[in-house]
C-alpha cells in the first residue's frame, strides 16, 4: 500500500526538479499539488494501518520509517505553505522517496511486540520522529545555505543565487528547525529512559529490555546527536557559530539522525529491533 | 479593421529628436483627443517614454492612416514633419501586434528585460481607456500584451539580475541579509560616490545611515545632504563597523583603510554577524583578504561590474525563448483577429439565411394560415431550428480557419456562393489579412 505513496512522492519530485530548472509557476503549483496528494494518500495508509493493527504504526522500524516520511512530507509542505518558498522541496524530495522505498518494499505491519506498551512509548518514539523530521528540515536548509554561501563568496552569483531565499532567512530557519527538533530530541530522549524504567518492571526478561543501556549503539548515536545539536544551539548563540558553521553542523547531524534511523536500527541495535 | 503602429524610438531616433517628440509633455489623454479628433482612427492609444514614442491604432485603410499619423506626429509636437518622417517606423496588423508583444516583455528596450516598460504600457491603456479611445480590439491587444508581458518575465531569465552596480549591490545586500528595513548602513568617506551610494541604500528601505569621514564637518555636511543619516568622526570607525551590516568604502585614500586584521577584530566584536563590505574606492579601501573571513562578503566595483556582464549576458541568452513566448501569442492573438475578420460574412450569411425563410414562410403563408396558431408557432420553430442546424458547421469552420489567405478565399467564396454582395445594405466582407495595406 505504500507503493502509492512513493509513487506520487516520486512523481513530485520530478516537478519540484522541473521547477527548480524553470522557475515554472504552473509547476511549481502542480509539484506542491502532488505533493499534497502524496500525503493524503499516505496519510489514508497510515490510518488503513491503524486501524488494521489497532495502533499507529510505529513500533517496528519500516514503519516508523514510513510515519517518519509522512511527518517530514507535512512539516515541508508547513514551511512552504506558509513562507511561500518552493526552492527547498527539490532537497527534501529525494530524502522522502529513498526513505518510502523501504516500507514500500516492505508492505505488511510489524505486529506490535507485547514488550511495547503504554502512553510513554508512543510519546518517546512519536516525539523522536518528529525531532528526526525537523532535522531533516534543517540539514536541507543547511545544504542550501552552504550552496548559496559558495556563490556569494566565489562572487559567481548564478544558479542558486536566482533561486534561493535570502542567506538571513535560511539561518533563521534553519535556527528554528533546530530548536524544534532538540526540544522533541530532549523529550523523546528522557521519555524513552523513563519508559525503559518501568518496562524493566514487567518485561525485565526480554533480551531487548536488557539490551537498553548505553552501551547500545542506537542509544548511544541518539545521545550523540543530543550532544551534537545542544553544540549547535550553544555555538550559535554564545560564540557566533551562526551562517556556515551551523548549517554544516545541521547537515552532519542529520547524518549520524539517518545512520542511526537506518542502518543501525535494521542491523546494529539489539535493544530497538522490535 | 487593421492594426497599425507608427513610431520612433532609440532604436530610430537621437535623443534629441525624441525629448522634442515628447507626447506626454502636453499630455497623453490631450494627444488622443487631438488624433480622435481627426477621424481616421476607430480607436488609439500612446506609448510615451523616453525612449520612445509611438501611436498604436485601429482603423479601417491603413495606408492613409499612416500618412495621417505622420503627420500627427509632427503637428502635435510642433516639429517640422521632415524632421520626424525618416525615423517613423510603420507596422501593420501582425507586424504591430509582434511589436507591441516585444515591447511590453522589454525585449525592445535599451536594457532587454527591463521590467518598467510594462507599467509604461499598462499606462498607456489606462490612458486611453480613461479617454475612451479604446474599443474592443485595442482593449484584447493590449490585455494580452500585459499576458505576454508577464508570460516572459515569469519563464524565461530575461528580466533577472541586476544590470547596473548599485542594483547589483542592493540585490546582493537583499540575498545576504533578506529584507533591507532595520539594517544599518556605513558610509566610510564623504565623497560624491559616497554619498550616491548612501542615498540608493536609503530609497531600498535601509534604516540607518552613518558617514565616516577623516574630516568631521565633511562627514557632518553629507549626512545632511542625505537626510535622516548621521555622521560619526573617524575614530569612532570601529564603534561604527560594529553596528553596520553593510559597509560601503568610498575614500581617495592611497593605500587601504581597512586591513584584514582590522575586519577580523570587527568580526570578533560583532559575534561574527555577517558583514557586506562594497568597496567601490579605486585604488581599493579594504585588503582583498578580508573577504576570506567567514561570514565577510566583499565585493569591490569590479567585482559589481563583472556581476552586471554576467546578468546581462545570461538575459541576451534568454532572448530567444521569450521570443518563442512572443511569436506563440501573436499566433493566438492573430486567430483571434482572423475569428473577429470571419465576423461580418458569418452575419451576412446567418441574415441571408433568415431572409429565406421568412420569404418562403410568407410565400406559404395561404397554405398554413388554415392551421391552428400554436402549429404555426411550431412551424416557425422548426424551420428557425433547422437554419440554425445547417449554419452551425460553416460558422465554426470559418471562426476557426487559422490561415490568413485560406480565410480570403473562404470569405470570397461564401459571399459569392451565397451571394452576400448583392443583400441589402452592401455587407463589407472584408477579411482579416496579413501583411501590407490591401485596398478593394
Amino acid at each position: 500500500m505504500n507503493l502509492i505513496p512513493l509513487a506520487l512522492y516520486a512523481a513530485a519530485l520530478v516537478a519540484y526538479a522541473w521547477h527548480f530548472a524553470q522557475r515554472n509557476t504552473m509547476v511549481g503549483r502542480t509539484a506542491t499539488t502532488l505533493l499534497i496528494f502524496a500525503a493524503l494518500t499516505h496519510t489514508f495508509v497510515i490510518g488503513m494501518q491503524t486501524m488494521e493493527v489497532g495502533h499507529v504504526p510505529i513500533a517496528g522500524t519500516t514503519s516508523a520509517i514510513s510515519t517518519f516520511v509522512w511527518l517530514l512530507a507535512l512539516a515541508y509542505l508547513y514551511i512552504e505553505l506558509t513562507t511561500d518558498e518552493r526552492a527547498m522541496g527539490v532537497f527534501i524530495l529525494p530524502l522522502l522517496v529513498a526513505l518510502q522505498i523501504i516500507p514500500a518494499m516492505n508492505p505488511s505491519v510489524e505486529a506490535r511486540s507485547d514488550v511495547l506498551q503504554g502512553p510513554l512509548f508512543g510519546i518517546h518514539v512519536s516525539s523522536l520522529l518528529f525531532a528526526y523530521a525537523s532535522f531533516a528540515l534543517a540539514c536541507v536548509i543547511g545544504i542550501t545555505y552552504v550552496l548559496l554561501f559558495k556563490e556569494i563568496k566565489a562572487k559567481h552569483l548564478g544558479f542558486f543565487y536566482a533561486r534561493l531565499p535570502s542567506l538571513q532567512v535560511l539561518d533563521r530557519m534553519n535556527q528554528v528547525a533546530i530548536v524544534i527538533g532538540w526540544i522533541f530530541l530532549t523529550v523523546g530522549l528522557i521519555v524513552g529512559v523513563v519508559w525503559a524504567a518501568q518496562v524493566r518492571g514487567y518485561a525485565g526478561a526480554d533480551p531487548r529490555v536488557q539490551a537498553m543501556s548505553l552501551q547500545d549503539p542506537k542509544i548511544f548515536g541518539a545521545l550523540v546527536c543530543w550532544v551534537l545539536y545542544s553544540f549547535e544551539l550553544f555555538a550559535a548563540r554564545r560564540i557566533g557559530w551562526g551562517g556556515r558553521r551551523a548549517a554544516y553542523l545541521s547537515a552532519f547531524g542529520f547524518a549520524i539522525v539517518l545512520l542511526n534511523f537506518v542502518p543501525i536500527s535494521y542491523f546494529l541495535t539489539k535493544s530497538h529491533n522490535f | 479593421m487593421r492594426l497599425l503602429i507608427v513610431g520612433l524610438s532609440h532604436q530610430t531616433a537621437p535623443v534629441e529628436l525624441r525629448e522634442r517628440v515628447d507626447f506626454q509633455a502636453r499630455g497623453v489623454s490631450e494627444a488622443l483627443r487631438s488624433l480622435a479628433s481627426r477621424g481616421s482612427t476607430r480607436e488609439a492609444a500612446v506609448v510615451s517614454t523616453c525612449n520612445r514614442a509611438e501611436l498604436i491604432v485601429a482603423c479601417d485603410d491603413a495606408a492613409a492612416t499612416r500618412d495621417e499619423l505622420t503627420r500627427f506626429f509632427g503637428d502635435f509636437n510642433h516639429v517640422a514633419a521632415s524632421d520626424v518622417a525618416p525615423h517613423l517606423y510603420d507596422l501593420v496588423d501582425l507586424d504591430a501586434v509582434r511589436h507591441l508583444f516585444r515591447v511590453a516583455s522589454g525585449l525592445d528596450s535599451l536594457v532587454v528585460g527591463e521590467p518598467q516598460i510594462l507599467g509604461q504600457v499598462k499606462d498607456a491603456h489606462a490612458v486611453a481607456t480613461e479617454t475612451k479611445t479604446v474599443g474592443p480590439v485595442l482593449n484584447r491587444l493590449f490585455h494580452s500584451s500585459f499576458a505576454v508581458g508577464k508570460r516572459v518575465r515569469t519563464e524565461t531569465a530575461v528580466g533577472s539580475g541586476a544590470v547596473s552596480v548599485s542594483f547589483a549591490a542592493v540585490s546582493l545586500a537583499r540575498k545576504i541579509f533578506g529584507d533591507l528595513g532595520g539594517r544599518s548602513v556605513a558610509v566610510i568617506g564623504a565623497g560624491e560616490m559616497g554619498k550616491l551610494t548612501a542615498l540608493h541604500m536609503k530609497s531600498q528601505g535601509v534604516e540607518h545611515v552613518t558617514i565616516v569621514s577623516r574630516t568631521m564637518a565633511h562627514a557632518a555636511r553629507t549626512a545632511e545632504a542625505i537626510g535622516g543619516a548621521s555622521a560619526a568622526p573617524w575614530d569612532d570607525m570601529d564603534t561604527v563597523l560594529g553596528a553596520s551590516d553593510i559597509v560601503i568604502t568610498a575614500t581617495g585614500a592611497a593605500s587601504p583603510v581597512l586591513t584584514k586584521a582590522h575586519v577580523e577584530a570587527v568580526m570578533r566584536r560583532r559575534r561574527n554577524r555577517p558583514l557586506f563590505i562594497i568597496d567601490i574606492a579605486l585604488p581599493r579601501d579594504v585588503e582583498a583578504e578580508a573577504g576570506e573571513i567567514e561570514q565577510v562578503f566583499l565585493y569591490n566595483i569590479d567585482d559589481l561590474q563583472a556581476t552586471v556582464r554576467e546578468n546581462l549576458a545570461r538575459r541576451a541568452s534568454e532572448v530567444a525563448r521569450a521570443e518563442a513566448i512572443v511569436r506563440e501569442e501573436v499566433d493566438k492573438f492573430g486567430a483571434w483577429l482572423r475569428s473577429r475578420g470571419a465576423i461580418p460574412t458569418v452575419v451576412a450569411l446567418r441574415q441571408r439565411f433568415e431572409d429565406i425563410r421568412r420569404a418562403e414562410l410568407e410565400r406559404l403563408e395561404f397554405k398554413l394560415s388554415s392551421l391552428p396558431p400554436d402549429a404555426r408557432a411550431r412551424v416557425d420553430e422548426i424551420t428557425h431550428l433547422i437554419v440554425e442546424k445547417l449554419l452551425l458547421t460553416p460558422t465554426e469552420q470559418l471562426k476557426a480557419l487559422g490561415d490568413a489567405d485560406a480565410s480570403v478565399s473562404y470569405t470570397e467564396a461564401l459571399t459569392r456562393l451565397f451571394g452576400l454582395g448583392e443583400s441589402e445594405g452592401g455587407t463589407n466582407v472584408e477579411p482579416f489579412t496579413r501583411g501590407k495595406t490591401r485596398n478593394r
